[in-house]
């Protein structure tokens, strides 16, 4: 399959992975006082660091795919450690099997894509994506691209329900993020193995996340 | 002709907010689930409300109750994008291997939104007569075309000013030969009409007779050649 056809199937909201039952962590912020106008900082402060860590395991992912026999399985132990709340690993296993799912019925064949079920959990969202990246043949900076995107495009989404906003603003969030996720694609892009993948985390991102888990009255899983 | 099936039989019930969709699952584990082995999945839309009512009325051991949450968009998680429905099943169907029939609830939703036939093997739309009487003439793919159309509640015919025969003829008139029910909680032989039901359709499956059909989101039409 051609990459770029791939990419775009990735960046869709229309590909059927149940990420529309996700808000990026964003429903929790504003529950915690966060409003309209802190969405952009918000969703750079996601880009910055859960979203450089993310994106540098779905290349790592990718990388390893690419050499038969290769160990995803270290990279999806180093994501998990950097990943300190439990709800939010429980989230992004949803993403992941909703992806390894899509993955297994597409590409059974693909090396990649059978290698998953030797992981000793469900993949995490960016390891699925490194494997569905390997699938259709994407590129390093397109899997890092698409994991990134798919982080801000779901914050972005779940605003439009969450808060009164015109969706033509939601999307000028999206463009203006664009400088800084090229800088994170780059970074990503320079990390050699799980045990230089950088570990930045958003504390406060995960106390909402741990705060949501609790509530009876939500709308998105995370 | 379908093949013997190797998994569970999978039962959506789908229709508007409130018509009594967890009170007919409710009714479906007290009745059944000594001779079958079940599960269910509830899609709340704001709350976990439907399985935690389903829990409490202690119809089934709470393992088996999952919820699934849809981000405002019920009718996306049983059509469009099944994912985190189809997740919540399968991981119901290998933790209480081997089931025989699992029961999806969709979150309440509008006249259009059904199934998809890559969740459910058959499904129930529910109606109750207090949406009034004229509900079920305006149609609708679920009202048309589900495999069981439910009249629900008609204890509350006589308060809501609601015909339940006339209500239950418009139903059969657009409904081209599917079945119609009239259930209340409060009437035990409608409660049997619809156990039974259930069972049919389950041993139809099982015996590789099942026929899964679409309702569709749109009315099956055929263009004329000139
Ligand atoms: N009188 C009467 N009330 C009923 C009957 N079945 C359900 N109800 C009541 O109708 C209300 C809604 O029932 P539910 O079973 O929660 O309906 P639902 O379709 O699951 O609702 P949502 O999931 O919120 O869309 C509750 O107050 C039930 O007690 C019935 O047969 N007769
Ligand atoms: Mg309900």
């Amino acid at each position: 399959m051609p990459a770029e056809l791939g990419a775009l199937l990735l960046a869709d909201g229309r590909l059927p992975t149940g990420g529309h039952a996700h808000s990026g962590g964003l429903e929790p912020a504003l529950a915690a006082g966060a409003g309209p106008d802190d969405v952009p900082r918000y969703l750079e402060a996601r880009l910055r660091t859960v979203g450089l860590v993310e994106a540098t395991a779905a290349v790592l992912t990718l990388r390893r795919c690419r050499t038969a026999g290769a160990d995803v399985d270290e990279v999806q132990v180093a994501l998990r450690a950097r990943m300190p709340s439990a709800p939010a690993r429980t989230a992004s296993e949803l993403l992941g099997r909703g992806l390894a799912r899509l993955a297994r019925r597409l590409w059974p064949e693909h090396p990649a894509v059978a290698a998953l079920d030797s992981l000793g959990a469900p993949p995490l969202r960016p390891v699925a994506l490194g494997v569905v990246g390997a699938a259709v043949g994407m590129s390093d900076a397109q899997v890092a691209r698409a994991s990134l995107y798919d982080d801000a495009q779901t914050v972005a989404a779940a605003a439009l329900k969450l808060l009164p906003v015109d969706p033509t603003d939601a999307t000028r969030w999206l463009l203006d993020a664009g400088p800084t996720l090229e800088e994170i694609v780059a970074r990503a892009l320079t990390c050699t193995g799980p045990d230089t993948m950088p570990a930045t985390t958003a504390p406060l991102v995960e106390q909402y996340s741990l705060d949501h888990a609790s509530r009876s009255r939500r709308i998105f899983v995370a | 002709m379908p093949e013997h099936p190797t998994r569970p039989f999978r039962l959506g019930v789908a229709g508007p907010v409130g018509t009594g969709k967890s009170t007919v699952l409710a009714t479906l584990c007290r009745e059944l689930s000594a001779e079958l082995s079940m599960a269910v999945v509830t899609n709340d839309i704001y709350t976990d409300e439907d399985a935690r009512l389903l829990r409490a009325a202690e119809v089934l051991p709470v393992e088996r109750i999952k919820a699934v949450e849809t981000g405002a968009c019920p009718h996306t998680a049983i059509r469009d994008d099944i994912t985190a429905n189809l997740l919540a099943v399968e991981d119901l169907e290998s933790t209480f291997a081997p089931l025989e029939l699992v029961v999806v609830e969709s979150g309440g939703d509008n006249l259009t939104a059904t199934f998809s036939p890559g969740l459910v093997d058959a499904q129930i739309f529910c109606l109750d007569v207090a949406g009034g009487g004229d509900v079920a003439r305006k149609g609708g793919p679920g009202i048309e075309r589900a495999d069981l159309l439910l009249i629900n509640k008609t204890d509350l015919a006589p308060y809501v000013e609601v015909d339940v025969d006339r209500m239950v003829s418009d139903a059969v008139a657009v409904r081209d030969g599917f079945p119609v029910l009239a259930l209340s909680r409060n009437d035990p032989a409608s409660i049997v009409r619809l156990s039974d039901w259930v069972r049919q359709v389950v041993a139809g499956y099982r015996a590789g007779r099942h026929v899964a059909h679409d309702p569709g989101p749109m009315a099956p039409h055929t263009h004329a050649h000139p």
